[in-house]
C-alpha cells in the first residue's frame, strides 16, 4: 500500500517534470501507468466483491450444518442465519428437478446432488423437502418419528455451531434466534425469555432424542434397505417415480 | 345421469365443507339450499347471475394469512403441536408420530386418499404403539341428506392416549387468554362436523366412537404474533345440535319428488360466462322452496337473494323468528297491517294476535305524536 502511495508520488511529479520540459510523449507513457497504479491503489482499499457462490452451494451448505432432510423455509433460515443469505424460496422451487435433470443427463459427474427426501411409506419424493446425495440412505428415509427426531438432531447441530462460533469470538444474533424459535417446542430447551442457551438445548434435545432414535433408526434402515433393492439409482435419489424431470 | 346431475347442467360440482355443512344445518327446513348444495351447484355464480351477489367470503388477504399460519403450525411435523398437546392434553413424550395422508401420492384421488385416511385411522388406533399420532390432511366423507360429501379437514386428527382430537387452525387471535367469542362458536360449529364425520367412520371400522374425543383442540396465534397456542373447545352442544339438524334435513330425494321434473339450474356456462337468462334462471331457482331468515346473511350465499324475494312478497319471515313467532299464524306483512289498522277483520285465532297488534299501535301513536 504504502509502495503505491509512494510510486503515484513519483509519477506525478515526473509528469509536473516533464510536462515543464514539453516532453508530450513521456507525459502520455507517465499518465497511463499513473492510472495503472491508481486502479491497483483503488482495488486493495475496496476488493471487488467475490462472485456470489451459486444456490445450490448455498443449500448444500445449509443442509451440511443441519445434518439432516429439511424444508425449503429451514434451508433459507440456516443461509440467512449464518452464510450470506443469498436463497430465496423461488431459488429452491425449480433447484431440485434440475438437480434431477442433470443427474439423468449425466449421472454421477457432480461431487453432490441436492436430491430428495423418500416418504417410508411410498418412497415417493417428501413435498418440499431437500437432502444430499451422499448422505446414507436412511437418513434420506422420512418415517413417522423422522420429522421429530429430524428436528431434534439439526437443533443440537446449530446449536453445537453456535458454541463453536462463540468459542471463536463471534455471537451472531441471527444464530441465536434461530435456535431460539427452533428449541421454543422442544421441552425444557428454553427458558421463558431471552435467546436460548445452546448448552441448555442441547441437554434438553438430547433428552427427547433418546426416546425416539432407536426405533426412527431402526424404520429407516429398513425402509432404505427395500429402496436399494427396489429402486434404480436415479430413484432412490429423486423419489420412485410419479413425476420425474422427464415428464413433468 | 342423475337427477342432481341434470340439476346442475354440465358444470363440474362444488364441494361441501365443514363451514357449509353448518351452514346447512343452520337452517335444516330450507329446501332450497338443501338442494343447489346436493347437486353441487355453485352457488355463488348463480347469484351473482341474479344481480344478487354475495357479500361474506374470505379476502384473499386472510386466505393467505391463513395458509400460512397453518404452515408454521404443521412445520417440522407439527413440532409446535406437539408442545401444545403436552401442555394441553399431557401427551407423553413417546407420541410424536407424525403422518401425512397426502404423502400417498400428490396427485391421487379423493376416493384413494379417503381409503388412505381410513387405514392410517385404523392402524393407529387398533395397535397403540404404531406411531401414528398425528395424521395431516386426513380425508373424511360423510352422507348429508342422502348425498355423500367428502370433508377436506386441513385439521389434524390427532391421538393422545388413545383418544382421536380434532384440531382446527384459525386465524384470529387469542388476546390474554381471550378471543371474540362468536369466531370461538363457529369454530366450534365447524369442528363438530369433523367430530361427526369422524365418529362416522370410527363406527364404520367397528371402533368406538366415543374415543373421537367431543373436546377439539382451536389453536390460534397468540397476541397477534405468529406464535401459536391452544385451547380445548367442548362441542358436545354443537354436535347434539348438528346431529339433530342432520337427521331433520329431509332426504333430498323427498325433496327432489316435489319439484317439476324438467327443473334446471344450469347456468348454461360458455367458459366463463353464463348465457342463461337471468330471469329464466331466477324462476327456476324460486320454484324451489325457500325459508328465509335474517339468519341466512351469515351463512348462505343465496341470502341477498333470498331476502328481495321474501320482501316482495311481503312474508314476515324476512323479519326473524322473534317476530314471526310473536305473530305466530299469521303469513304476510300486509295481513299485519291490516289487522292492526282495523282494515280486516280478524278470524278467532287471530283475535288475541289482532289486540296485542292494536295496543301496541296505540302506543306507538302515542310516542310518535
Ligand atoms: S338464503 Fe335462501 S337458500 Fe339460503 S338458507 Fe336462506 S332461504 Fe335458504
Amino acid at each position: 500500500m504504502d509502495g503505491l502511495e509512494e510510486r503515484m508520488l513519483t509519477l506525478r511529479r515526473e509528469i509536473r517534470v516533464a510536462s515543464a520540459a514539453g516532453d508530450h510523449a513521456r507525459v502520455r507513457s507517465l499518465r497511463a501507468e499513473l492510472r495503472q497504479v491508481e486502479r491497483t491503489w483503488e482495488e486493495a482499499i475496496n476488493p471487488p466483491p467475490a462472485p456470489p457462490a451459486p444456490v445450490r452451494e448455498h443449500v448444500h451448505q445449509a443442509l451440511t450444518l443441519l445434518g439432516v432432510p429439511a424444508a425449503a423455509k429451514t434451508i433459507v433460515a440456516v443461509d440467512e442465519s449464518f452464510f450470506s443469505g443469498t436463497i430465496t424460496n423461488a431459488k429452491l422451487t425449480s433447484l431440485r428437478r434440475d438437480e434431477e435433470r442433470s443427474f439423468r443427463s449425466s449421472p454421477n459427474s457432480r461431487p453432490y446432488y441436492l436430491c430428495a427426501a423418500l416418504s417410508a411409506e411410498r418412497l415417493s419424493p417428501v413435498r418440499g423437502v431437500l437432502a444430499v446425495s451422499t448422505w446414507p440412505l436412511h437418513r434420506r428415509i422420512i418415517g413417522p418419528l423422522s420429522p421429530r427426531t429430524d428436528l431434534l438432531t439439526s437443533t443440537i447441530r446449530i446449536a453445537e455451531h453456535l458454541q463453536r462460533l462463540t468459542r471463536a469470538g463471534e455471537s451472531p444474533l441471527g444464530g441465536f434466534r434461530l435456535l431460539t424459535a427452533m428449541a421454543q417446542n422442544i421441552p425444557g430447551a428454553v427458558a421463558d425469555f431471552g435467546p436460548a442457551d445452546p448448552d441448555r438445548v442441547i441437554t434438553a434435545a438430547r433428552a427427547e432424542l433418546a426416546v425416539h432414535e432407536e426405533k426412527d433408526q431402526q424404520h429407516r434402515k429398513a425402509v432404505a434397505e427395500r429402496a436399494a433393492s427396489q429402486l434404480a439409482e436415479v430413484n432412490q435419489l429423486f423419489g420412485a417415480g410419479l413425476r420425474t424431470a422427464s415428464t413433468a | 345421469m342423475s337427477r342432481l346431475d341434470a340439476l346442475r347442467g354440465p358444470s363440474p360440482p362444488v364441494d361441501h365443507n365443514a363451514r357449509s355443512i353448518a351452514a346447512l344445518a343452520a337452517n335444516p327446513a330450507c329446501h332450497r339450499r338443501a338442494v343447489l348444495d346436493a347437486a353441487g351447484i355453485d352457488k355463488g355464480k348463480v347469484v351473482q347471475h341474479l344481480g344478487h351477489p354475495m357479500q361474506f367470503g374470505q379476502s384473499p388477504f386472510a386466505l393467505i394469512r391463513s395458509r400460512q399460519f397453518k404452515a408454521i403450525v404443521k412445520e417440522s411435523g407439527g413440532a409446535h403441536l406437539l408442545r401444545l398437546l403436552r401442555e394441553l392434553l399431557g401427551l407423553a413424550v413417546e407420541e410424536a408420530g407424525y403422518r401425512d395422508v397426502e404423502d400417498v401420492d400428490e396427485h391421487a384421488g379423493r376416493a384413494l386418499l379417503r381409503k388412505h385416511t381410513e387405514q392410517l385411522l385404523r392402524s393407529a388406533a387398533e395397535n397403540r404403539g404404531d406411531a401414528a399420532t398425528i395424521v395431516d390432511h386426513p380425508l373424511l366423507k360423510l352422507n348429508v341428506a342422502g348425498y355423500d360429501v367428502y370433508l377436506e379437514p386441513d385439521v389434524i386428527a390427532f391421538q393422545a392416549q388413545g383418544k382421536f382430537h380434532v384440531v382446527v387452525i384459525k386465524t384470529f387471535a387469542i388476546i390474554d387468554d381471550q378471543a371474540e367469542t362468536a369466531k370461538v362458536s363457529a369454530a366450534a360449529r365447524e369442528a363438530a362436523v369433523y367430530v361427526h364425520a369422524l365418529r362416522v367412520l370410527f363406527e364404520q371400522l367397528r371402533l368406538d366412537p366415543q374415543r373421537v374425543s367431543h373436546d377439539i383442540v382451536l389453536v390460534c396465534p397468540e397476541n397477534f404474533r405468529n406464535f401459536p397456542t391452544a385451547r380445548l373447545v367442548d362441542v358436545r352442544h354443537q354436535l347434539e345440535v348438528l346431529r339433530r339438524q342432520l337427521e331433520r334435513l329431509a332426504r333430498i330425494d323427498t325433496i327432489l319428488d316435489t319439484l317439476p321434473p324438467d327443473l334446471s339450474l344450469d347456468l348454461m356456462m360458455d367458459g366463463d360466462t353464463p348465457t342463461r337468462s337471468a330471469a329464466e334462471l331466477g324462476a327456476a331457482v324460486s320454484g324451489i322452496p325457500a325459508r328465509y331468515a335474517p339468519e341466512c346473511l351469515s351463512v348462505c350465499e343465496l341470502a341477498y337473494f333470498c331476502r328481495a324475494e321474501a320482501k316482495a312478497c311481503g312474508s314476515l319471515e324476512a323479519l326473524g323468528r322473534a317476530v314471526r313467532d310473536d305473530l305466530g299464524g299469521i303469513e304476510s306483512v300486509s295481513t299485519v297491517v291490516n289487522l292492526a289498522t282495523g282494515a280486516a277483520v280478524p278470524s278467532d285465532d287471530q283475535v288475541a294476535v289482532t289486540e296485542r297488534l292494536r295496543y301496541a299501535r296505540r302506543i306507538h301513536g302515542e310516542v310518535v305524536a
